[in-house]
């Protein structure tokens, strides 16, 4: 086990160094890639607290949609069978299955590149 | 001698001979300056007439998407329609005179800057509403010309009908992904299955007419940028690129850049003369998105490959969870709840 702080707890420092005194003291063309860069230090201070519950997850609900023994798989793998199956031809009971699924991954994967992304669902748009 | 007055030079020496008088070129400066097109503003002096211009400069021929002469062409279609666009005074293909190809355009005051636009909108009531419509009208002119009026260099779809052409297009890039997307292919099986009926005819789109494309004032619309993606297409192309969701800048109750609704900018689109098809709307909303998403994976495998090492681009690769959601929420009615 490494010493505190902890990967996430480092990213965090990195981004308050970066969004603070880097940002006062670059010139203006530089302070958007410095704020791109305090962004991804905070993704990634998420994804080392939530990345690897999320990959199981997304594991689990691939394997089901799938049908297949989630042991031993990973997201990856599971995802290029997932596209070949969707590839394959046209299955309406397969597509509804991995609908929901894929909702929920892809809601599991903005929970850390960015929170609230979700908060809105299109309800009123999808109408003429 | 600085590069800008190395321009201002080029311009001067430029417009003399197209004008066949002495022009004096002054006070140059540069609005924006990207990796694909630099806009240098500056005043030209013809004997006692001042005119504010902007020169739109294309560094090399190399990241040319669009020849100059075309999309120049695009602009002078445009306002001959109607539709409001900077008037060109001038087009060179000469590297020469300025070390790129360029145009030469009227200056247009306003915001573009999409979060500048969407503050001149809340401090002036109404606004949003009128521009939604504005645009409607100004699309609705351009999407009434005569395609065969264009350039004949304009992108054709040549054997395929538009939305065909569109998804053979995206095709291999959706299969070359770094990272497979189920979301996407689920996304792209739907277009697929789902293709719009073929417009009732097809016509000039500017292909990226969007909050951040738009000149605003507080009267409204002064004009539409950036035309080097134009081409033949589906009318709707252009409505639903304009309703993604990526242009609304968080305000997403606002289906039109952030600004103003579906209701108005439809009404303003069949006012001047459009028709309206809420099947093709959607289907190429959802076509863009899908699109968005595919084009900012490929910005972070050209950072991985090395093709344009840059911190931007390759967070964009940290964007795409956000256009598979957007995807699969646009097709929550088709395949979800």
């Amino acid at each position: 086990m490494q010493d505190r702080p902890t990967a996430a707890e480092l990213l965090g420092t990195l981004a308050e160094l970066l969004e603070g005194d880097v940002m006062q003291a670059v010139p203006g063309p530089l302070q958007h890639q410095v704020r791109v860069a305090a962004n991804l230090c905070r993704i990634l201070e998420r994804e080392a607290e939530l990345g690897a519950a999320h990959e199981a997850n997304e594991v689990e609900l691939l394997a089901r949609v799938l049908g297949v023994d989630p042991e031993g798989r990973d997201a990856r793998t599971l995802s290029r069978e997932l596209v070949e199956r969707l590839h394959a031809g046209h299955d309406a009971e397969l597509e509804r299955a991995a609908w929901p699924a894929l909702v929920e991954i892809v809601r599991g994967k903005l929970a850390i590149t960015k929170p609230g992304h979700d908060a809105y669902d299109f309800a009123d748009e999808l109408d003429s | 001698m600085n590069p800008i007055e190395a321009t201002e030079k080029g311009l001067a020496a430029f417009l003399s001979r197209e004008w066949e008088t002495e022009v004096a070129v002054e006070n140059a400066r540069l609005a924006s300056a990207g990796a694909r097109r630099r806009n240098l503003l500056f005043d030209a002096r013809r004997g006692s007439d001042t005119l504010a211009l902007v020169a739109t400069i294309i560094p090399t021929a190399a990241v040319q998407v669009m020849e100059i002469e075309v999309e120049a062409s695009l602009l002078q279609l445009a306002e001959s329609a109607g539709m409001p666009v900077p008037h060109v005074h001038a087009v060179c293909g000469d590297p020469a005179f300025v070390g790129g190809p360029f145009f030469v355009t009227g200056q247009l005051d306003g915001e573009t800057i999409p979060r500048r636009v969407l503050r001149l909108i809340e401090s002036e009531p109404g606004l949003g509403e009128r521009l939604a419509q504005q645009c409607g009208d100004a699309l609705a002119r351009l999407h009434a010309v005569d395609a065969s009026r264009a350039h004949a260099k304009l992108g054709r779809p040549v054997d395929a009908e538009p939305a065909e052409h569109a998804l053979r297009t995206l095709e291999p890039q959706l299969a070359g992904l770094l990272q497979p997307s189920p979301a996407f292919t689920l996304g792209f099986r739907w277009l697929e299955r789902n293709r719009p009926p073929a417009p009732p005819r097809t016509v000039v789109v500017h292909g990226d007419f969007r909050n951040g494309n738009l000149i605003v004032g507080p009267e409204g619309l002064r004009g539409a940028l950036d035309w080097e993606v134009s081409h033949v297409s589906d009318p709707m192309e252009d409505l639903g690129w304009l309703c993604q969701r990526m242009w609304r800048f968080r305000n997403d109750h606002l289906e039109v850049g952030g600004f103003g609704s579906r209701a108005d900018l439809r009404a303003g689109y069949e006012a001047a003369g459009g028709r309206w098809s809420h099947a093709s709307f959607h289907w190429w909303k959802t076509f863009g998105t899908l699109r968005w998403g595919i084009g900012l994976a490929g910005q972070a495998a050209a950072h991985l490959g090395g093709a344009f090492r840059s911190i931007v681009m390759a967070a964009s690769g940290r964007r795409v969870a956000e256009l598979e959601y957007d995807t699969l929420m646009l097709l929550r009615r088709a395949l979800g709840d």
